[in-house]
């Protein structure tokens, strides 16, 4: 079971330990991680799970879909490493995973 | 698994598992809608050329610009006044210790959502209610009474959009009156904006009215969900996808193969026309574990196709989640339990509902 370490809009971490298997997003709700809103409930439809892939972690997260892209421009302050945790399922190879929550989600 | 069953009695193919569901809504080139996507002709003709109805490339046309007021970044702005109206509805409804879901709570935001921000003049907005079962209705076999019953009602919501919603009349920058700026700049043709009104008022009323509903019988039946939701509200979003999947407001719609397609070793020929049950799918055990349980905690609750799949898929589904978790968000904090008094649900050829429910809230 990975921990992954969320690092909310203030600044605060929270080391979470996530089940392989659910998303970087089911990792923050579950967890009452805040900056996290996901309206959707995780259906890659309202680019309100925005969060930021650490640097270092990109290449282990893989790459964002088309659909996923689509969204992507709905969210607000926009970068390079933008992902929606939604579409990133956690593994056993993320240990140590740091993902950075968005100022605010719209 | 099984092939697709074939109806005798309406002479259709039926998709009944998850993942034929799920292929059909996927590939709309074989599993075409423009065909029409109820069981009778007269309906399937009456809708040609419209939102529902359409294939690509017609389809995206009109999906774009009446997706435009409801997409996530245009929803944004009407976030707090909706979350605003439902805390302030719900703040009244909970000073009494009893309540009937439907009137009382549940028809509220879709009500005034559907009035006010789509722009739909007085006149006829209380006839609003009464039109919504007609939607859905319409679309059963040709033989079913229920079918007959809502010809009827729709040429009084026909006549509505004729004469009614047209631009001198609609509220300026409303949605509907976006439509008609859409056609006055080229975008679409004048002649098919009337028809497009029902795009706003038919889909958008008893769908989340009977969401709403159903997610407070649920939670009157399964208290302790109710309890896990108090103690995080972050999984609103993952309770509405549950309710949505375990529920299925919107039971069925159909399609029409376009060419011969093979399923689980049975070719449907082309030509034929394919009911496609999205409740069933919604209950499928070959997707869901314990499909039956109501579990707000679901892993795959998302995977629902309640909200249909592809490029169908709701184009509402947006603002029915954001009325629904407004709701929830301020009753969670009023409500520490909800007790079924007694519930009643709707009979409709496209639609599962409830038609009354009375809760005692403590």
């Amino acid at each position: 079971m990975p921990t992954l370490i969320y690092i909310e809009p203030h600044g605060s971490e929270q080391k979470v330990e996530v089940t392989s298997g659910k998303t970087v997003m089911q990792g923050a709700i579950e967890n009452m991680v805040e900056g996290m809103l996901a309206e959707c409930g995780g259906s890659c439809s309202c680019a309100t799970c925005h969060c930021y892939v650490d640097d270092a972690w990109v290449e282990k997260t893989g790459q964002a879909s088309e659909v996923e892209i689509d969204m992507l421009d709905c969210v607000t302050d926009r970068r390079d490493n933008s992902r929606l945790g939604c579409q990133i399922k956690v593994s056993e190879e993320h240990e140590g995973l740091v993902i950075r929550m968005p100022d605010s989600q719209f | 698994m099984e092939r697709p069953v074939w109806l005798n009695a309406y002479g259709v193919y039926v998709l009944s598992r998850y993942e034929h569901v799920r292929e059909a809504l996927d590939n709309n080139q074989v599993f075409s809608s423009a065909s029409g996507v109820s069981l009778n002709d007269f309906m399937n003709q009456a809708l040609k050329g419209g939102l529902l109805c359409s294939d690509p490339p017609t389809h995206d046309v009109l999906r774009k610009i009446i997706e435009r007021p409801v997409m996530p970044k245009q929803l944004n702005a009407l976030r707090q006044q909706i979350i605003d109206e439902a805390e302030n509805h719900v703040e009244q409804l909970v000073k009494r210790d009893r309540f009937e879901v439907i009137t009382e709570l549940a028809q509220h935001l879709p009500v005034t959502i559907v009035s006010n921000l789509v722009g739909l003049p007085e006149a006829g907005r209380e006839r609003m209610l009464d039109w919504a079962p007609a939607n859905f209705n319409c679309f059963g076999p040709a033989d079913s009474p229920l079918t007959q019953s809502s010809f009827p009602i729709l040429e009084e919501m026909v006549k509505y959009a004729l004469e009614e919603c047209v631009p001198e009349k609609l509220k300026a920058g409303g949605w509907a009156a976006q439509i008609w700026e859409a056609a006055d700049r080229g975008e679409i043709s004048h002649d098919i904006c009337p028809k497009l009104m029902n795009d706003y008022m038919g889909p958008s009323l008893d769908t989340t009215i009977f969401a709403t509903a159903s997610a407070i019988w649920l939670f009157s039946q399964n208290p302790d969900q109710w309890d896990t939701l108090r103690a995080n509200p972050g999984l609103i979003p993952n309770a509405i996808n549950e309710v949505v999947r375990i529920e299925s407001p919107v039971t069925a719609f159909s399609r029409m193969t376009t060419v011969d397609h093979e399923m689980s070793g049975h070719v449907i020929p082309a030509g034929s026309r394919v009911l496609v049950l999205y409740g069933s799918a919604n209950r499928d055990e070959q997707q869901w574990e314990n499909p039956d349980t109501f579990d707000i905690q679901r892993d795959n609750a998302s995977e629902h196709m309640g909200f249909g799949f592809g490029e169908h898929q709701c184009v509402g589904n947006n603002l029915a989640r954001l009325e629904i978790r407004a709701l929830l968000a301020a009753l969670i904090k009023h409500v520490e339990r909800f007790e079924l008094i007694d519930v009643e649900w709707t009979k409709n050829n496209a639609l599962r509902g409830i038609s009354k429910c009375n809760v005692a809230i403590h």
